[in-house]
C-alpha cells in the first residue's frame, strides 16, 4: 500500500514525517537534515530548486528566489502591500484576487509555489522509503498542517498546493493541535494544555483539553501574520537603515543583511551579546559589523512580543478559563527559543513552559500520528478541532448574520432562511464572509454563490434554506434548496482569494508539462557536464608534448584520427541542446579513446616504475 | 400515554434496508452508521430525558464515547454514504453537546422544543417585559442625565459614580433572575420525574417569561457598560 505521510508546511522549514511500527520518525534528506528551508528558485533554464539549493540562490539571485510563501497563502495583493517591498521578489494581482509571484519570466500563484515543496517533501520521502527497501515507496497522500488560526481560503490554498504536487490531502489539521498530539502522546498526560506556537510567519494559541484520549481544542486564536520573520525585518531596517540600502535596488544586498540579522538572531538565544556581520556589501569597502546587547534585541522586538499576549488572554476568555487552571503549556516553533518569549508565555499562564520537544519537529509529528490515526482506523486517540473564525453572510444593510460560531467543535454545521424580494424571481445572491466584525466589509470575504433556479413564485414566497457544512479540515461547503418544492439548488462559488477547480486543474496540467521541462533541463546539464568532463581530458592529452611519440609507439593512424574526428563531433553536440546527440557523440567519444586511456595509463606506470615522474618524462622527451 | 410514533419518518438503512427505529445511530442489522434524518432531539441523541439539569460529568463522556463512533477520522475508508452519515452525524453531534453543556442555551432549546418560542423573536428582544417596565423607564431617565451632565462637562469621576449607581439594582435584579431560574429550572426536572404533565408546562411558562427578562436585563447593562466605555473614550 502507497505511504501516508505527515507534513509541516511552515513559513521558514517543512518537514515530512511518518509512524513506522507505531513510532513517529521524521524522515531526513540524503545529508541527514530534516529541515526543508521552505524556499523555490527558479533559474534561468526554468529548473526548479527547492530547499538548501534555493537558500545560496537567495543570495546570489534573489529576484528569482521566493521565501515565506506561506505568508501568501489564500492573501490578496491588498493585505500583503506592508511588507511586499522587503521581498525581492516581485507581487502582483488585482484588488480582491490571488496574489502572483513573478520569478523571472514565471509567474505562479502561492499554491503553486508550496507546490513546489510539497513534492520535494513527496520525493525526499520516496527515497527514504526505496532506500528502507518498502517495496511500495510511493507516497500518494499526506495530512498537512496549517496555523490554527488559518481562515478558508488559506486552508483551500493548502489543499490546492497539495494536489498540485500530487499528493492526496487526507486532512489539514491545525499546528498547535498536532504539536499536542505529539506532546500528549509522548507524555501521556491528562487536564488542560495550552500550546503557544510561535513560527517563522504565523502565531496560534490553542488551549485543549485532553481526556481518555480524546484532544479536545477548547479555543483558539492567533494571528496569521505574526511571527518570526517580522523579527527579523525588525532587524534588517536597521541594519539596512544603517548602510543605506534601498530594498528596491539592492535586494540581494538586502538578503546578505537578512541572513546576518538571523544569525545574530539566533546567537541572541544562548548568549547575551551577539555581532551582525556582513561581509560584502556593495559599494562599501570594510565589511560592516554590528553590536547588539540582548537588551537592546529585547526593547526591540517586545512590541512584537506583546501582539502574541492578548490573543492568549483572549483564547483563556473563549475557553471559560483561568490562566491557573491550564495544566501545562507547551511551546512550538523556533521563535519561542527566544529568551523572552519565554519568559512571557511563563509570566502569563504562571507556570514554567514545556521545552523538552524540538519545538521545529513536533509538529510534523503530530501530523504523522494523524496519518496514522486515519489509515489504521485505529480509536485509541481522536482529535476534536474547533473553528477558528465565525461563518457568516451578509444580510441588509453590509450587516453579517453569523452562522457558525467561532470555537465550534467541527465538523459542524448551521443554517439559514433566505427567500426573494421580487415576484417571481428566480435566483438569490450570497455573499459568505468569515470574521468577528459587525459589518460584512470589515471581515473576509470568503466568496458568492448564486442560488439558481428557484421556481417562479411571489416576493417572499419560496423558503431557501441554505445550509453551511464545516469539515474536519475546517473547509467550508455549501448547499441550499427550496423547502416548498424540495428542489435541489445549484450553487457555484466563486472564490475570493481561492483559486476555482478550473485553475486547479490547468496548472495541474501546466506543471506536469512544466516537470517534464525540468526533468529535461537536469539531465541536459548533467549530459553536458559528463561531456565537456571528457573532451577537457581528451583534450588535455593530446596537448601533450609526448603525445606525437607514444602516438608513433603506441597508436595507429586510423585510431588517432578516429579521437579526432569524434572529439570535433562531441564538442558541435554539446553547443546544441540535442540531448540526444549529446549523449550519443559521448559514447563515441569514450570508445575511440577507449585504447588512448590504456596506452597512457600503461605509459604513466612505466615511467613511475623507471623512477620518474610522467611530468620528468615528458620533459626528457622534449 | 405512549409517545406516537407513527408520524415519524423511518429512514430505512442505505446499505441493507433494514428500518431502524429513532436515534439508533447504527444500523441493527448490518451495523454501519446511519444517516441522520431518523434523529429525534439534542436529548434522545444523547440518551438523555428532557432534564433541566444536567451533569457535565456525565455529559461529557457521553460526548467522547459519541465522538469515537461518528467521527470522520474512522471512515475514512469507507464507502461515501458512510462518510457522509459519519459527517453529519459528527456535526449534530457537536451542534447538540454546545447547546446542551451551556444551561441557557440548553433551556432555550428545550422552550423551542416544547412550543414555547415566540411568534416573532424579534419583537421578543426589543418589547420590555413587563414586568421590568418601571424599572426599565427609571433607568432611561437617569441615562439621559448622565448623558445632559458628561454634555455639561461634568467631572469624570461623578459620572462614573452615578453610572455605578444606576447599574446597581440591575445586577441585584439580575442576580435575582439566575437564582429563580435555577430553582425553576430544578422544579421542572422534579416534575419531569413525577410525570407531573400540567404542572411542568407552567414552570416552562414561567421560565420563558424569566429567560426573556434576563436577556432584557442583559442588554440593559451592556448598554450601561457602554455608556461608562463611552465616557472612557471621550476622556481619552
Amino acid at each position: 500500500m502507497s505511504k501516508v505521510v505527515g507534513i509541516d508546511l511552515g513559513t521558514t522549514n517543512s518537514l515530512v514525517a511518518f509512524v513506522s511500527a507505531g513510532k513517529p520518525e521524521v524522515i531526513a534528506d540524503e545529508s541527514g537534515g530534516t529541515l526543508l528551508p521552505s524556499i523555490v528558485s527558479i533559474d534561468e533554464l526554468d529548473t526548479v530548486h527547492v530547499g538548501r539549493e534555493a537558500q545560496r540562490r537567495l543570495l546570489t539571485d534573489s529576484a528569482r528566489t521566493v521565501y515565506s510563501v506561506k505568508r501568501f497563502m489564500g492573501r490578496g495583493i491588498e493585505d500583503v502591500k506592508d511588507e511586499e517591498r522587503w521581498f525581492p521578489f516581485k507581487v502582483s494581482g488585482e484588488a480582491g484576487g490571488v496574489v502572483h509571484i513573478h520569478l523571472g519570466d514565471r509567474e505562479l500563484t502561492p499554491p503553486e509555489l508550496s507546490g513546489f515543496i510539497l513534492r520535494e517533501l513527496k520525493r525526499r520521502a520516496e527515497a527514504f522509503f526505496m532506500k528502507e527497501g518498502d517495496f511500495d515507496p510511493e507516497v500518494a497522500a499526506a495530512v498537512i498542517t496549517v496555523p490554527a488560526y488559518f481562515n478558508d481560503a488559506q486552508r483551500t490554498a493548502t489543499r490546492d498546493a497539495g494536489r498540485l504536487a500530487g499528493l492526496e490531502v487526507l486532512r489539514i489539521i491545525n499546528e498547535p493541535t498536532a504539536a499536542c498530539l505529539a506532546y500528549g502522546l509522548d507524555k501521556r498526560r491528562e487536564g488542560i494544555i495550552a500550546v503557544y506556537d510561535l513560527g517563522g510567519g504565523t502565531f496560534d494559541i490553542s488551549i485543549l483539553k485532553v481526556e481518555e484520549g480524546v484532544f479536545q481544542v477548547l479555543s483558539t486564536n492567533g494571528d496569521t501574520h505574526l511571527g518570526g520573520d517580522d523579527l527579523d525585518r525588525i532587524l534588517v531596517e536597521m541594519v539596512a537603515g544603517d548602510l543605506g540600502l534601498d530594498p528596491a535596488t539592492q535586494a540581494d544586498a538586502v538578503q546578505a543583511v537578512r541572513k546576518a540579522v538571523i544569525q545574530a538572531k539566533w546567537d541572541l538565544s544562548e548568549f547575551d551579546e551577539a555581532h551582525i556581520d556582513v561581509a560584502d556589501v556593495p559599494g562599501r569597502v570594510e565589511p560592516y559589523r554590528r553590536h547588539i546587547t540582548r537588551s537592546e534585541f529585547e526593547s526591540l522586538i517586545a512590541p512584537v512580543v506583546a501582539r502574541t499576549l492578548e490573543p492568549c488572554r483572549r483564547a483563556l476568555e473563549d475557553a471559560g478559563l483561568d490562566p491557573g487552571q491550564v495544566a501545562e503549556v507547551v511551546l512550538v516553533g523556533g521563535s519561542t527559543r527566544i529568551p523572552m518569549v519565554r519568559r512571557e508565555v511563563e509570566r502569563l499562564f504562571g507556570r514554567k513552559p514545556h521545552t523538552d520537544l524540538n519545538p521545529d519537529e513536533v509538529v510534523a509529528i503530530g501530523a504523522a500520528v494523524q496519518a496514522d490515526i486515519l489509515v489504521s482506523g485505529r480509536r485509541e486517540m481522536l482529535l476534536l478541532d474547533v473553528t477558528p473564525l465565525s461563518l457568516g453572510i451578509e444580510t441588509m444593510g453590509g450587516i453579517v448574520s453569523k452562522i457558525i460560531l467561532r470555537n465550534s467543535t467541527i465538523p459542524a454545521s448551521g443554517s439559514e432562511m433566505f427567500t426573494t424580494f421580487v415576484d417571481s424571481q428566480t435566483a438569490v445572491d450570497i455573499h459568505i464572509l468569515q470574521g468577528e466584525r459587525e459589518m460584512a466589509a470589515d471581515n473576509r470575504s470568503l466568496g458568492r454563490f448564486k442560488l439558481r433556479g428557484i421556481p417562479p413564485m411571489p416576493a417572499g414566497l419560496p423558503r431557501i434554506q441554505v445550509r453551511f457544512q464545516i469539515d474536519a479540515n475546517g473547509i467550508l461547503s455549501v448547499s441550499a434548496h427550496e423547502l416548498r418544492t424540495g428542489i435541489e439548488q445549484a450553487i457555484e462559488v466563486k472564490p475570493s482569494y481561492g483559486l476555482t477547480d478550473e485553475e486547479v486543474e490547468r496548472m495541474l496540467i501546466a506543471s506536469f508539462e512544466h516537470a517534464e521541462e525540468d526533468i529535461n533541463a537536469r539531465m541536459l546539464i548533467e549530459l553536458r557536464n559528463d561531456a565537456e568532463t571528457i573532451v577537457a581530458a581528451t583534450e588535455k592529452t593530446l596537448r601533450r608534448p609526448d603525445f606525437a611519440e607514444i602516438a608513433a609507439a603506441l597508436l595507429t593512424a586510423d585510431e588517432v584520427a578516429a579521437i579526432h574526428a569524434a572529439l570535433a563531433d562531441l564538442k558541435q553536440a554539446v553547443s546544441t541542446d540535442d540531448r540526444d546527440a549529446i549523449q550519443v557523440k559521448t559514447t563515441a567519444l569514450n570508445h575511440a579513446t577507449h585504447h588512448l586511456a590504456e596506452v597512457m595509463m600503461n605509459w604513466t606506470v612505466q615511467a613511475a616504475l623507471a623512477g620518474r615522474t610522467a611530468d620528468d618524462v615528458a620533459a626528457k622527451g622534449r | 400515554m405512549q409517545p406516537d410514533t407513527s408520524a415519524i419518518p423511518i429512514d430505512p438503512c442505505k446499505h441493507c434496508g433494514t428500518d431502524a427505529p429513532v436515534d439508533v445511530h447504527f444500523c441493527p442489522r448490518c451495523d454501519r452508521i446511519l444517516t441522520l434524518g431518523r434523529h429525534g432531539d439534542y436529548f434522545t441523541f444523547f440518551g438523555l430525558r428532557r432534564r433541566l439539569r444536567v451533569d457535565l460529568k456525565d455529559l461529557e463522556p457521553r460526548f467522547r464515547a459519541l465522538s469515537r463512533l461518528f467521527h470522520p477520522d474512522f471512515f475514512h475508508n469507507s464507502s461515501t454514504t458512510e462518510r457522509l452519515a459519519s459527517l453529519e452525524r459528527s456535526s449534530y453531534l457537536n451542534d447538540a453537546f454546545r447547546t446542551l453543556r451551556d444551561p441557557l442555551a440548553r433551556l432555550e432549546y428545550l422552550l423551542k422544543l416544547e412550543g414555547f418560542t415566540p411568534k416573532e423573536s424579534r419583537d421578543a428582544s426589543t418589547m420590555v417585559p413587563q414586568g421590568l417596565l418601571e424599572e426599565v423607564f427609571e433607568l432611561n431617565e437617569e441615562l439621559e442625565a448622565i448623558q445632559d451632565m458628561r454634555a455639561e462637562g461634568a467631572p469624570d469621576e461623578a459620572i462614573a459614580e452615578r453610572l455605578d449607581a444606576a447599574r446597581g439594582p440591575i445586577e441585584a435584579n439580575l442576580a435575582g433572575h439566575e437564582r429563580e431560574l435555577d430553582s425553576l429550572m430544578a422544579a421542572h426536572d422534579e416534575r419531569l420525574e413525577a410525570g407531573d404533565a400540567e404542572g411542568r408546562h407552567a414552570t416552562l411558562a414561567e421560565l420563558r417569561t424569566l429567560l426573556l427578562e434576563r436577556t432584557y436585563l442583559t442588554n440593559l447593562l451592556a448598554t450601561v457598560r457602554r455608556e461608562m466605555n463611552g465616557g472612557e473614550a471621550a476622556r481619552l
